[in-house]
């Protein structure tokens, strides 16, 4: 079996062309879409059938989320707009020259929101993409994410993190400090960790319940993906040869090893993707690799060889069912785990 | 050597205390004819637009590294414009900084060595010091960054030469001179300077250091302690690597927030090829390039840029590098 067997046998794949930067899937389940540098957004139907590009920005994109109604996305580019991207293409917000970094969205029964940072704020919508409010950083926001509920938003900058509650009447923030430049965020599933990345090729934490410092050291590059796994018992990290995971149970991460998974070839790991719904994770590799980890037992399956480019973008669909992932090159695939489906997604 | 650089993009620095006619240049390069498409990162107190498709607007966002290293800041936005430039690479060849005309060139100097993502697809081509003929007696008097950013310049553009007498150009340029031996200076009226003696100058090359300078003169008779200057050593007999690693590594840890720029061609005992050097503060970059001509005499030279120079402290200190 040959590292290729599963993207062969299960997946759809395109040379889209551009540097995808992301990849996600639609709440509502129907479509994956592909973000590239170009400013395209590509829609690839998830039970098989045409992929479709549709212009969004005139720059790159630079970010991409599901939109918090069933269907289409949300993206951010440098062309200053935050846009509504699907069937149609439609503006939420502009910002002249400034780019719109990074973008975030949350949907359940009752709350829908979305949210873009843009320099050092963050503006907050409702799922219509009326303005709820603007949240002032003292420095540019370098990552952005909604916790589990709905109901705070954290975001990464210059010496620290800054945690809003979303409802809040009037705004002010828990700051979360620690010297230094902080460039990605993640928070716990239940809510009590956040995690940043920081320019030294380090994690930082801060365990909200009492304020204790976490500080997970030793990556050789920066760390640019964070993702729990779905109980929160593991950090998932890229930024070193493996998968490295940090365990977030039994006192740790505090005093402990990470569990390297699918190292040792001396190839960086660019991204990470918690399963959504098992203790597993997906890696994308600066050599085009992308692996799928099951933690407790350590087992590794080849999903896509290397030799397309690093991984830029991986995402899972929400029912765990299938992976999205693309590379600086150009290349983007849609791979099918799921038992039923192998015919229907052969090329 | 093209092809040393590895694709990399090609980064220019463009500096200037305000009103020196830096914008004036900015835009005088972007409107010449030459073919190559850039990216243009901008403060936004910028002082004149730019006409330009693909031009970046910043807030500069400096910040200390935690390394252990005292004068160790870096551009934050820098990498983080960088990394979205990368993500449409086909639509510019190169890409131009201009800095506020406050700013201390360090912390953009420091985002190309210090940061891995940045290093691994961008070099940094020169940083343009724009020069006010008629005023820089006043700003160097008055503002220690007008100093820093002479003293950080690869290409100096001395501008507005129109609105001054041969002799005060002539004054002008010695002061810029005894604060930085090494930079190219380019006399200017309205920055009309040639494109091709701005862009492409491989100044922070290894193999560029110190290429253009067969010989350098030293004249800090009238300099003061606080002031910037540059002085330069020359040693005929080979150099001890592990000595000058031990030296210079030394010097930097303790005296780098003093020293701007050190810049180095070593001759090391019993080795073929040149060893070339080269720091920002602590930050240094090192390593062999092509082989010494035959018959051309193997001299080692080492040139500071900074403040607080003890000329016989440093000879002293470089001397003791030779091979025994």
């Amino acid at each position: 079996m040959t590292a290729d067997h599963i993207l062969q046998t299960r997946g759809v794949s395109h040379e889209l062309g551009a540097y995808v930067v992301a990849a996600a899937f639609a709440r509502g389940g129907a479509t994956c879409a592909f973000a590239l540098g170009d400013g395209t957004l590509h829609l690839a139907p998830r039970q098989g059938g045409t992929w479709r590009a549709v212009a969004v920005h005139d720059g790159a994109a630079l970010a991409l989320a599901p939109d918090a109604g069933p269907a289409g996305y949300v993206c951010g580019g440098d062309d200053g707009t935050f846009r509504r991207a699907g069937e149609t293409v439609t503006d939420i917000a502009g910002f002249g020259m400034k780019w719109v970094e990074h973008v975030a969205s949350f949907a359940d029964g009752k709350t829908r929101l979305l949210a873009c940072a843009v320099g050092r704020q963050i503006h907050l919508f409702d799922g219509d993409g009326s303005k709820l409010k603007t949240l002032d950083h003292p420095s540019s926001v370098t990552g952005l994410a909604f916790d589990t509920k709905g109901k705070r938003i954290a975001a990464a900058h210059y010496n620290g993190a800054s945690l809003w509650f979303v409802a809040a009447k009037t705004d002010s923030p828990r700051r979360l400090e620690w010297k230094g430049s902080h460039t990605g965020i993640a928070l716990s599933p239940d809510g009590e960790n956040v995690v940043t990345a920081m320019q030294e090729n380090a994690l930082h934490g801060w365990r909200l319940t009492d304020g204790q410092h976490m500080r997970m050291t030793g990556y050789p590059g920066k760390t640019r993906a964070l993702s729990f796994s779905r109980t929160g018992k593991w950090l998932a990290s890229s930024g070193a040869d493996a998968i490295v995971l940090w365990p977030f149970f039994g006192g740790g991460p505090m005093g402990k090893a990470p569990t390297e998974l699918a190292g040792g070839d001396g190839v960086l790991c660019t991204l990470v993707a918690c399963h959504p719904q098992q203790d597993a994770v997906a890696a994308g590799f600066a050599d085009g690799l992308v692996v799928l980890a099951d933690i407790a037992a350590a087992r590794i399956l080849p999903v896509c060889g290397p030799g397309r480019g690093p991984v830029s973008a991986l995402a899972w669909s929400a029912d765990g069912a299938q992976l999205a992932f693309g590379t600086e090159t150009g290349f983007a695939a849609l791979v099918d785990f799921s038992k039923q489906q192998q015919q229907a997604t052969s090329p | 050597m093209a092809d040393a650089t590895g694709g990399k993009v090609p980064v220019t620095v463009l500096t200037g205390y305000l009103g020196a006619g830096k914008t004036t240049l900015l835009n005088r390069i972007l409107s010449e004819q030459h073919g190559r498409r850039y990216a243009v990162v901008i403060n936004e107190f910028g002082e004149l637009g730019v006409d330009n498709d693909l031009v970046v607007d910043t807030d500069e966002e400096v910040f200390e590294m935690n390394n252990g290293c005292v004068c160790c800041t870096v551009r934050g936005d820098l990498i983080r414009i960088v990394g979205g430039l990368m993500k449409r690479r086909d639509r510019f060849d190169g890409i131009i900084i201009e800095t506020t005309g406050l700013a201390n060139p360090a912390p953009v100097a420091q985002t190309f060595f210090v940061d891995d993502t940045v290093r691994a697809r961008t070099r940094l081509d020169a940083i343009i010091t724009v020069v006010d003929a008629r005023h820089l007696p006043q700003r160097l008097a008055d503002s220690p960054e007008a100093a820093d950013q002479i003293a950080f310049a690869d290409v100096i553009v001395l501008n507005k030469t129109d609105l001054v007498t041969p002799e005060e150009l002539a004054a002008v340029a010695s002061s810029v001179r005894q604060r930085n031996a090494l930079a190219k200076i380019h006399y200017a009226k309205h920055a009309d300077v040639p494109i091709a003696a701005l862009l492409g100058q491989g100044a922070f090359d290894l193999d560029r250091v110190l290429a253009d300078h067969p010989g350098f003169l030293d004249d800090d008779s009238h300099a003061h302690n606080d002031d910037v200057r540059s002085v330069s050593f020359e040693l005929a007999s080979p150099i001890d690597p592990e000595r000058f690693n031990a030296w210079i590594g030394a010097l930097l840890a303790e005296r780098g927030p003093d020293l701007l720029r050190t810049k180095g061609i070593l001759a090391f005992a019993g080795e073929d090829l040149r060893f070339a050097f080269q720091a920002v503060h602590m930050i240094t970059d090192g390593g062999f390039i092509g082989p010494w001509k035959p018959g051309e005499a193997r001299t080692s030279r080492l040139v500071f840029i900074g403040r607080n120079l003890n000329r016989p402290q440093l000879r002293r200190g470089f001397e003791s590098c030779q091979a025994a």
